[in-house]
């Protein structure tokens, strides 16, 4: 009787399972619990450090590589970044390879250059989107001005107060990408390593385990990984954000997977053996 | 922006967001609608973004100003495009072969020097500063060492796997279902991270503000699947009379 039982309720709808995790994750955004997140990876205090030890003025290069898709892990890391930069009175320069991700770059830095008193061109320039990486790559190794002329609104940045002093890489103390592709691999192949130029990154949880190799040979200086990583970064900058807020949501819908799989093998077991 | 354009802002992203959705319940023409316009507005805001960012700076401006080298690389880049028409798809050879030959030239070196050579060094280095190791980092690097000669062995096909090298490849597969589940882990916190996203800003868009667009559209959708269902099954009722 109870194994045609469990035979039954292991053949459930799996739409069932789908409303099970929706309402998971809905609750804690609806009511915050506030589940407390305690560790935080080495890697991503090494780029915290990173940025950290760098005295005000320094250059700064952000890739920010991502689109909407992985805007829910990506853009809370991103904004962590930028407001430690800014915190620190760093000079900050924004590129980007992702044609769709122009519009997520201007939202962030409308926001938080106001938090900042951080003006355009000043303290910051955001330069166009630009196709074939490796080409903008070679070319900025020697003079970044053959490459990018104008900023995204087209006015010239040799002139800018941001770019005074910056002409290659060895002008720029530190480049972070933020990237759900594999451009930061491109960062360190071809920029990080060729050119000595610390580079560090934020990646989606998906592709944070390729990076051990990266982090082990001092390759890449930092590693922020997925929504977790924004909201170690947020609790490192002491400003929580998205990525705090969507701990409590990981958190349960890690305790139903596990759940999930915890009753799915015992009634397998139960099925089998009795 | 105007208050009037945020709120249709909210209304579209909160519809497109539920149309996807819904298919995880059942394949639906709202969800064909969502999908449809989702790669049309990706292609569309690609062009215009290759077209102001690129198209016009870097070839437009400075052929207007005389620059005419520009040109070269242009029509390059164009005969890719002769790959549409099979007649003359052979002129396509000559930009793929630039591609190639840049591409392979600067790859190549970087390639071997970053995944190759600075990963073996990565390894054997620490050997080389045991005395100021503490008794964890020189474990720790061990354990890499020998998960990487056991997973090149498993690799290895040109010697039969069979006696002291089959049970190296052995624990060579147990350092790979250590790395994918890892993997799987992250992916897993990764897919739940997005659906976070969305859910946020469903509850978002649910607010006041933007005139409880999630609650309108959800309602709908429900009502949509209600009403399919009844039709659906009177439907099938008729065909078995």
């Amino acid at each position: 009787m109870l194994k045609e039982q469990l035979q039954k309720f292991s053949r459930i709808d799996r739409r069932w399972i789908f409303l099970l995790l929706a309402i998971t994750l809905l609750v804690p955004i609806i009511k915050p619990i506030g589940l407390p997140n305690k560790t935080i990876a080495e890697a991503t205090s090494r780029v915290y450090g990173n940025i950290e030890k760098l005295p005000a003025g320094s250059f700064v290069l952000f890739s920010l590589d991502y689109d909407p898709s992985t805007r829910p892990e990506l853009h809370p890391m991103a904004t962590a970044l930028v407001r430690h930069a800014f915190s620190r009175n760093l000079r900050v320069g924004v590129v980007t390879y992702i044609a769709g991700s122009t519009g997520l770059i201007e939202e962030l830095f409308a926001r938080v250059s106001k938090e900042y008193n951080k003006s355009d061109g000043k303290d910051y320039v955001i330069l166009p989107y630009m196709p074939n990486i490796l080409a903008v790559m070679t070319q900025m190794s020697s003079d970044l001005y053959g490459i990018y002329t104008k900023d995204r609104n087209g006015i010239d940045v040799r002139g800018m107060p941001v770019m005074k002093g910056v002409k290659n890489y060895k002008d720029m103390s530190l480049i972070v990408c933020v990237t759900g592709t594999a451009i930061l691999d491109y960062w360190v192949a071809f920029v990080g390593d060729k050119y000595s130029v610390p580079v560090a990154g934020g990646v989606t949880a998906i592709s944070q385990p390729g990076y051990g190799p990266y982090l082990q040979t001092n390759q890449l200086k930092g590693l922020i990984g997925g929504m977790k990583g924004a909201a170690e970064y947020e609790s490192l900058i002491k400003q929580p954000g998205k990525g705090t807020s969507g701990i409590d949501a990981l958190n349960l819908a890690h305790l139903l997977v596990l759940a999930l799989i915890l009753t799915s093998n015992i009634i397998l077991l139960i099925i089998k053996y009795l | 922006m105007s208050e009037t354009w945020i709120i249709i802002g909210g209304w579209l992203a909160a519809g497109l967001t539920i149309f996807l959705f819904s298919f995880l319940y059942k394949d639906n023409p709202f969800f064909k609608i969502a999908e449809h316009l989702y790669l049309g507005a990706g292609m569309g805001w690609l062009f215009q973004v290759s077209v102001t960012n690129v198209w016009i700076p870097k070839i437009w401006e400075p052929v207007s100003k005389g620059e005419l080298l520009v040109i070269i690389p242009s029509i390059m880049g164009l005969s890719l495009l002769t790959q549409f028409i099979p007649k003359i798809s052979w002129i396509s050879r000559y930009g793929f072969t630039f591609m190639m030959g840049y591409g392979s030239g600067l790859a190549i070196p970087a390639g071997l020097s970053t995944d190759f050579m600075s990963q073996i060094e990565g390894t054997i280095k620490p050997f080389s500063l045991l005395a100021s190791m503490s008794p964890f980092a020189i474990f720790n690097s061990a354990l890499i060492a020998f998960g990487a000669i056991c997973v090149l062995f498993y690799f290895f096909f040109s010697v039969e796997h069979k006696g002291h090298l089959k049970k190296v490849s052995n624990v060579g597969i147990y350092f790979l279902m250590i790395y994918f589940g890892a993997a799987f882990g992250n992916t897993v916190m990764a897919r739940f991270s997005l659906l976070y996203g969305r859910f946020d800003d469903l509850y978002t868009f649910s607010g006041a503000k933007y005139l409880y667009a999630t609650q309108f559209i959800l309602t709908g959708m429900v009502i949509y699947f209600l009403v399919y269902a009844l039709f659906a099954g009177r439907s099938k009722n008729a065909i078995k009379a």
